[in-house]
């Protein structure tokens, strides 16, 4: 059993290429925002380039095969490359992307060769941005009781209905967008999945006042009124949506687990706290403080270790994902809310304040004062216990994990 | 980075699986429980003769050299097992101990016997006055001629009853620093004055007072310097409590396979239980702190191996982790269980019974977090 990271000299040479392309390449001058809503336009657009230009190296998605618009490389690149973007906090972060994370591994599943050829080096190379067309004003937890229609016309499908809760502000590509392809079919047997260009007439975007949403700068409403879609945009069988929803939601729901090194929100307020006097003595010397301490981290290297052994079980390929996936989902989500808890315990109404004067690290905190509270997105606590609940087989509904890439 | 056992460890943990599956079934688990000792020489003999007992201790003293991953692999069947063992007291805590300070003459009489289960020691080191820091050591030994003579009370020391020798951890001197002045002393278990008591109640280890009343020893039986014995029972202890660790793990995974068994099979309503999501909250409940427990364990065990510069705080974590997760996991299946697991003949109250024993053993979680709590934020 190793828990270690292990390069070989040929890449940490790799890494040292990277390292001198970011600083070669990334915006001058970027300020990231600690709060996603200050995101502007412009610097969205900025951020778009970014993105492009990491895409065009084939550093987007480093461990999709190279004809696809992937970087060919291995597991092992793919984490250098995301270790030396979490360095750098001059890297432009939020765009409202699902595309890398859910789509491509359904569309490397379900996809035909030419839609793969369509649609993979789009995203994997060109930075398209791709959103989550799935949630409904009377669809969310229930997502099979979506409304939204497609109707055969010809060579298309003409597509009417709304999604609520998606993607983010400003610009968008693609919606990868859920409709009821057949109404007399039983439910989970009469949707389809379709990605469905944005630019298409009939698609009008409202954006959405919400206090937070999983570090998004925005959500939007979106309404389809009579959305001609080529039928060649169908992923998967006409009915066939379901399954190639549960491929992406298998990832959504932590099923692909990742390389979390270090807890730097911790980091930051432990030096705050070293900083900070209360009643004449540092803030880290108060036991009661320390105690707090003690709990968010062993919540995090919990939740690392979960994480971990995700992104194990997933590249080593030793076997299907269970309930493991839920299971890291449930622990971020549950601990997020009492780590929350703990920061403002620590820090008092200083952890609620955005003014620089007086907020903790640039106003991070009182971002995850908000985003804590957002259990909900990418499934709530209940759904993620619902999965696990089958994936164990006690419930009622025998479930296996679906197939990803 | 590779999460697997390597061929080796895969092979021994068949192997504790059969062993456990063959010699410690259930039956046996509950037996053993309700005898007066809770020991079987039997099945202590066969782990010897498979080189388990042995195992830590290098090949020079008769042991196999392995690494704690070795061990734990073998350490989480018998957990999971229920199955009860003096391994932890003799060979690990004992042994590693003699191993750390004792003369070579001292090492070669005692280290091979141990490994060989011909020879059961235990650690006596806590007191009424409860803790596993230094300051809690209040027990005296006085020098008198070329003899100590030890006297007070050690209590909820495991495995004393059955075992040959005593490690005994005494006061010599008074020092402000509490980790100076402490002397370790072996001492026969039928010393005069030495009485062994064993302690009854709701706790899944065999537990005893030892009372010293002027229980003489020879300056011999002094193991490394007098004043100085605090530091050679550090690095057994750390060893001793990731193992634990170890243990615990797969008495989770017991209880775990235990509960999810049992909501696939008990009809309440017409229905499989299982099928009520309250119950499944308390089956998710058990998963979690089972699988939280396991891997910032087998990391510990990892970086304990390894050398590495945190592996001390790793081994205080998944002590806390393991200990509350173990706790809370009989919890959670109690209430699955209702009736059915409070009666002594179903093999639940074995793992709840040492839940409450582990919680406290080796250290509990509300000493640890002051100790990780000040290495995290101090050190």
């Amino acid at each position: 059993m190793d828990f270690e990271l292990y390069y070989t000299e040929e890449q940490e040479e790799f890494r040292k290429e990277v390292r001198a392309w970011l600083d070669a390449n990334v915006p001058p001058n970027w300020k990231q925002p600690a709060d996603p809503a200050d995101i502007t336009e412009d610097m969205f657009k900025v951020a778009r380039e970014f993105r492009r230009k990491l895409g065009e190296k084939g550093w987007l998605a480093p461990t999709y095969p190279k004809e696809y618009g992937g970087g060919g490389l291995s597991v092992a690149h793919a984490i250098i490359i995301d270790e030396e973007l979490a360095e750098r906090d001059d890297i432009p972060r939020v765009i409202g992307d699902n595309g890398l994370m859910l789509f491509c591994p359904a569309i490397m599943v379900w996809g035909t060769e030419e839609q793969k050829q369509r649609f993979l080096p789009q995203m994997l190379r060109d930075g398209v941005v791709t959103w989550q067309g799935y949630t409904e004003p009377e669809a969310g937890s229930d997502l099979a009781s979506l409304k939204t229609r497609a109707v055969r016309d010809g060579n298309d499908y003409i597509i009417n209905g709304e999604k609520i809760f998606i993607g983010a502000d400003y610009d968008v590509d693609y919606i990868f967008t859920l409709a009821i392809t057949n109404p007399e079919a039983p439910r989970h047997q009469n949707i389809g999945a379709f990605m469905v260009p944005a630019n298409l007439p009939g698609i009008k975007v409202l954006r959405l006042d919400l206090f937070a949403w999983g570090g998004q700068p925005g959500k939007s409403h979106v309404f389809y009124e009579d959305v001609r879609v080529p039928a060649t945009h169908l992923i998967g069988g006409e009915t066939q949506g379901w399954q190639v929803t549960q491929s992406s939601l298998e990832v959504e729901h932590g099923g692909g687990g990742g390389v979390v090194q270090r807890h730097r929100l911790l980091e930051h307020v432990m030096d705050y706290c070293r900083e900070t006097q209360r009643n004449g003595q540092p803030l880290i010397k108060n036991p009661d403080v320390q105690q707090e301490i003690v709990d968010i981290f062993i919540k995090s290297e919990i939740g690392r270790l979960l994480e971990l052994r995700n992104y194990w079980m997933r590249h080593a390929r030793k076997q299907g994902i269970g309930y493991e996936g839920s299971q890291t989902s449930l622990h971020r989500k549950v601990t997020g809310l009492e780590i929350v808890a703990a920061y403002q315990r620590i820090l008092g109404p200083t952890a609620l304040i955005k003014d620089p004067k007086w907020a903790v690290h640039k106003g991070a905190i009182e971002v995850y004062q908000r985003e804590g509270i957002c259990t909900h997105p990418g499934g709530t606590i209940q759904v993620q216990k619902l999965i696990m609940a089958r994936r164990m087989g006690i419930s009622r509904t025998k479930e296996k994990a679906a197939a990803f890439v | 980075m590779d999460l697997s056992l390597t061929e080796t460890q895969e092979m021994l943990r068949t192997t504790a699986r059969d062993f456990v599956e063959r010699e410690c079934p259930t039956s046996t688990a509950l037996s053993l429980d309700k005898s007066e000792t809770g020991f079987s020489p039997d099945i202590w003999r066969k782990m010897a003769e498979l080189g388990w007992v042995g195992m830590i201790l290098p090949e020079a003293y008769g042991g196999m050299g392995s690494s704690l991953t070795d061990l734990a692999v073998i350490y989480q069947e018998m957990g999971w097992a229920a199955m009860p063992t003096p391994l932890l007291s003799s060979a690990v805590l004992c042994g590693l101990t003699i191993l750390e300070g004792s003369t070579e003459e001292q090492k070669k009489q005692l280290l091979p016997s141990i490994a060989q289960g011909e020879r059961i020691l235990a650690l006596a080191l806590t007191e009424p006055d409860y803790g596993w820091e230094p300051e809690f050591v209040r027990l005296t030994a006085v020098a008198k001629n070329d003899k100590f003579v030890l006297n007070g009370t050690k209590l909820y020391v495991p495995d004393a009853h059955i075992a040959d020798q005593l490690i005994c951890v005494a006061r010599t001197s008074h020092n402000t620093d509490p980790r100076k002045g402490i002397t370790l002393f072996l001492v026969d278990k039928d010393s005069p004055g030495l009485s062994c008591h064993t302690l009854s109640g709701f706790i899944g280890e065999k537990v005893n007072e030892v009372i010293f009343d002027s229980v003489e020893v020879d300056r011999s039986a002094v193991i490394g310097e007098v004043d100085k014995g605090w530091p050679i029972l550090l690095p057994a202890l750390e060893k001793a409590r990731i193992l634990l660790c170890a243990y615990i793990v797969g008495g989770c995974q017991q209880v775990w396979e235990m509960t999810v068994e049992y909501c696939r099979s008990r009809m309440q309503f017409g229905v499989l239980i299982g099928t009520f999501q309250r119950v499944q909250d308390h089956v998710i409940e058990i998963v979690n702190e089972m699988d939280a427990a396991r891997w910032t364990t087998y990391e510990a065990l990892w970086k304990m191996d390894e050398g590495k510069p945190d592996a001390a705080r790793a081994v205080l974590m998944a002590k806390i982790v393991a200990s509350e997760g173990y706790y809370t996991a009989c919890n959670s299946s109690h209430e699955v269980h209702a009736g059915t697991g409070v009666d002594r003949n179903y093999p639940l109250y074995l793992h709840t019974t040492k839940s409450r024993a582990y919680y406290d053993y080796l250290g509990n979680p509300l000493s640890l977090r002051k100790a990780l709590g000040q290495q995290l934020c101090e050190g």
